[in-house]
């Protein structure tokens, strides 16, 4: 049952790592608010779930929901909230500007949870989501959790397709310009604030419905569950697996959740040292993000540009190489394009296309 | 003279106590080639900065087309059919240049997020009459075979020749350039020529902002010279040579380095 535990997890903070990906990865905003989204997720599903609080416990809302009714709302709700921060921190902020305020966003929300008690009973916190609809479906505990897990996998499986069709269509393309050069894409018609802030808010509801389906996993919510600082480990993740790809971004999360973090609690400490362990995982985690920027920045899987399969220059095949040199410069040197370090095996793939590929071929690149 | 596209009526623009742009007033004439000439700091980047909403002017207006363009955001303008370069060429990096291209293409219907979730297929459908129009203008600018590399990794050349491919899939309706010819050699330099003359043959107003006259001479129709901020000549080049404003403020230094 562990294992069942941690791989839902990583499911969920799966989930979570892929709305983070369309802010961060797509549209370039390096937002440190974005834990707060999963927390306020989990708090509202709690609070539109678990009924009327019994003094001394107290809450906002209160009602008795279908747990499923919940997690949307709490998606509609945390959408709300971002809607808030998004204007504010979206509108002229750029950069470690825009990071600065959103930290400031989600420092605020820790502190006034934690300390206003009638929001979402401070320190506390709330609880009594146990294993909603266990009773119905006539399972035990552990039937129960293997379950939800593969409820949590197909949830996931469904975000990675509404995500990946989203990354290849013109919307993804056109946040990736703003990305990459905002004044540019300015020029060409796009308005920079509104697509960012639709990114953000898309964002922010798969935020949100991971913080539902935390709320679940964890059936009780309080400040010490989460912290701003969580979300690092998320951004390890997601530049270890490949920003900008969906695939890379939900593999990276397993790979720092299962990896470093839970295969990681083997490591042997001294009897004497019990703390030797776990900070030896932070020291790994930091040696593997270290490693992961010097020799391989654009992550496990690198983000997949359009590749266009359609007829090359006429007459003749396309090779491989770069060929056309603009304006009479120095003869193109007879090497596959650019230097060939481990991660140009893929796109010195993607330079070749001569023969017809058939449709599924957008889908699977080389390698 | 055709009618005006772009008319400008006493801009004024200052940066702290720096007045860039003083009581600035010309028009460009549709579907012609407009140079806008003058010595580093008269202010001609700052003009292409306020028409294209990327500042906003203290007074004066900008009409495009009849429309005021004061206040609208550089997106908005745009959308009206104005596309700008700047000074260096600004490339979507790590894009492929058939979706730098395609951007340019500017389908700006097909990038609504619902559309996209909900019709991904038919929007991809639709894009393909795009991408062959954009697989044309790629091969008359030699970029072709370059279609799936990432615009990040062209030579200097190459990303000028992206630029304007960009703005010919764009097909706006005018078109200003910032200094077109910086760094550039003669070879690439005839050939953003022959690209200037084709926007013009198309019918499409271009206004060049540039410091190498004897372009200016080839291929502009009229000439605006600016120097201090302020218009001090506008008409056919060869009447610049005896105005002797221009001589003192431009040309005469010109000459006189050779």
């Amino acid at each position: 049952m562990y294992w069942v535990s941690v791989f839902t997890e990583a499911a969920v903070f799966a989930i979570l790592a892929l709305g983070l990906d369309v802010i961060w990865g797509w549209t370039g905003d390096f937002d440190l608010a974005f834990y707060g989204y999963l927390a306020l997720g989990s708090y509202f599903t709690f609070v539109l779930s678990i009924g009327k609080p019994v003094p001394p416990v107290e809450y906002i809302i209160g009602w008795h929901l279908p747990v499923v009714a919940a997690i949307v709302l709490a998606v509609v709700a945390v959408v709300c909230v971002a809607a808030v921060v998004g204007a504010i921190a979206l509108r002229n902020l750029r950069g470690i500007y825009f990071a600065i305020t959103t930290l400031g966003a989600v420092s605020a929300l820790y502190l006034l949870v934690e300390n206003y008690t009638p929001l979402f009973n401070g320190y506390n916190g709330v609880y009594g989501l146990v294993n909603p609809g266990q009773s119905a479906l006539n399972l035990t505990y552990d039937g129960y959790r293997v379950l939800f897990l593969v409820v949590v996998l197909v949830l996931l499986f469904l975000a990675y397709l509404l995500v990946q069709r989203l990354s290849r269509s013109p919307f993804g393309r056109m946040l990736r310009s703003v990305r990459e050069d905002e004044r540019a894409a300015a020029a060409y018609g796009r308005p920079v604030f509104f697509a960012k802030y639709r990114a953000y808010l898309f964002g922010a509801a798969l935020a949100g419905l991971a913080g539902g389906l935390f709320a679940i996993f964890i059936s009780a919510f309080n400040t010490g569950a989460w912290s701003p600082q969580e979300l690092l480990v998320i951004y390890a993740a997601i530049l270890v697996g490949g920003r900008g790809n969906p695939r890379g971004v939900i593999l990276g999360v397993f790979v720092v959740y299962i990896g470093f973090i839970e295969l990681t609690r083997y490591l042997p400490s001294p009897a004497s040292r019990p703390e030797f362990g776990p900070a030896l995982r932070q020291v790994l985690i930091g040696l593997m993000l270290v490693l992961m920027l010097k020799f391989r920045p654009e992550g496990i899987f690198r983000e997949r540009p359009g590749v266009d399969h359609g007829p090359g220059p006429a007459g003749h095949p396309v090779s491989g190489r770069i060929g056309a040199r603009a304006g009479g410069g120095p003869a193109p040197a007879p090497a596959p394009a650019a230097p060939a370090g481990a991660g140009d095996a893929l796109s010195a793939g993607l330079a070749h296309d001569g023969a017809p590929e058939g449709p599924g071929s957008d889908d699977g690149g080389p390698g | 003279m055709s009618a005006a596209l772009l008319e400008i009526e006493n801009l004024t623009k200052s940066f702290g106590g720096v007045r860039a742009v003083r009581n600035c007033t010309f028009s460009v004439p549709e579907g012609q080639v407009t140079g806008l000439i003058g010595p580093n700091g008269a202010g001609k980047s700052t003009v292409v900065d306020l028409v294209s909403g990327f500042g906003r002017p203290d007074s004066g207006g900008i009409r495009f087309a009849g429309e005021p363009l004061i206040g609208k955001r550089p997106d908005v303008i745009s959308r009206l059919g104005l596309i700008r370069t700047f000074q260096t060429p600004r490339e979507w990096p790590n894009l492929t240049v058939l979706d730098n291209l395609l951007l340019a293409r500017r389908r700006f219907a097909a990038e609504s997020l619902w559309r996209c979730l909900a019709r991904a297929r038919r929007i991809r459908r639709e894009e393909e009459a795009d991408r062959a129009a954009v697989r044309a203008i790629l091969e008359r600018y030699q970029l072709i075979e370059l279609r799936n590399e990432l615009a990040v990794r062209l030579s200097g050349g190459q990303k000028r020749l992206l630029e304007f491919a960009r703005i010919a899939a764009a097909e706006p309706r005018l078109i200003i350039l910032d200094e077109p010819m910086g760094g550039v050699n003669p070879v690439l330099g005839a050939r953003i020529g022959e690209a200037v003359g084709q926007f013009a043959a198309e019918g499409r107003t271009v206004v060049v902002v540039e410091h190498n006259l004897p372009f200016i001479e080839k291929t502009c129709h009229q000439v605006v010279v600016m120097d201090l901020g302020e218009v001090i000549a506008q008409g056919p080049f060869s009447g610049l040579r005896d105005n002797p404003r221009v001589v003192d403020a431009y040309l005469g230094m010109d000459q006189s380095h050779g």
